[in-house]
């Protein structure tokens, strides 16, 4: 259950719903910076990982 | 019509306000009347340190001759009260050979990171710099 992916969306959803509370003030602002920066945060990721696939581990 | 009573926190001291809203997540918005706030801040700085425990992370404290171990230092004592408490009954030593022990890492220190950045949001609420 407690696979990478999952605890990296995971990690993803607790620093989203931080911020969008931290730094936003209404409600619809706070879902747009919310899915904002989630999407930024799990797409990115997942980008990055096909990225440095092609890169020898060793 | 009854007038919204002044908030406990801004009748303490600046820097007892600090260190109650460094002790507990999120107690620095509660005593400023921001509970909505304060109750959200409290359960994602709360999940977060749990799973970083739960995943077997550690709690840093300093190594001599390793610099970065000061640095996450600093971050894991962010978490406050429960830095002190985990500490004390045996959790947050670290399991180096285990599977998610550096997923246990990333989250116990980004829980502390974000318990210091709500002493920052206390702080600007208690001394006027935010409004809400």
């Amino acid at each position: 259950m407690l696979d990478h992916l999952s605890l990296m969306v995971t990690h993803a959803l607790l620093i989203a719903v931080f911020f969008s509370f931290l730094w936003k003030r209404e409600t619809g602002e706070r879902w747009r910076y919310f899915l904002k920066v989630f999407g930024a945060l799990v797409v990115g990721a997942i980008v990055l990982g096909w990225v440095m696939y092609p890169f020898p581990h060793s | 019509m009854a007038e919204e009573s002044r908030p406990i926190g801004m009748s303490l001291p600046l820097p007892v306000l600090l260190g109650l809203a460094w002790l507990v997540p999120g107690l620095g918005h509660v005593l400023l009347n921001r509970r909505l706030r304060a109750a959200v801040f409290f359960v994602v700085v709360m999940v977060g340190f749990l799973l970083g425990i739960v995943l077997d992370g550690e709690l840093m404290i300093p190594r001599a001759g390793d610099p970065l171990s000061y640095l996450a230092t600093i971050a894991s004592l962010g978490n406050g009260l429960l830095f002190f408490v985990a500490r004390a009954v045996g959790l947050g030593q670290g399991v180096v050979t285990a599977a998610a022990y550096e997923f246990g890492n990333t989250f116990l220190l980004t829980a502390g990171m974000m318990n210091l950045l709500l002493v920052l949001d206390t702080h600007d609420i208690a001394t006027g710099k935010k409004d809400w």
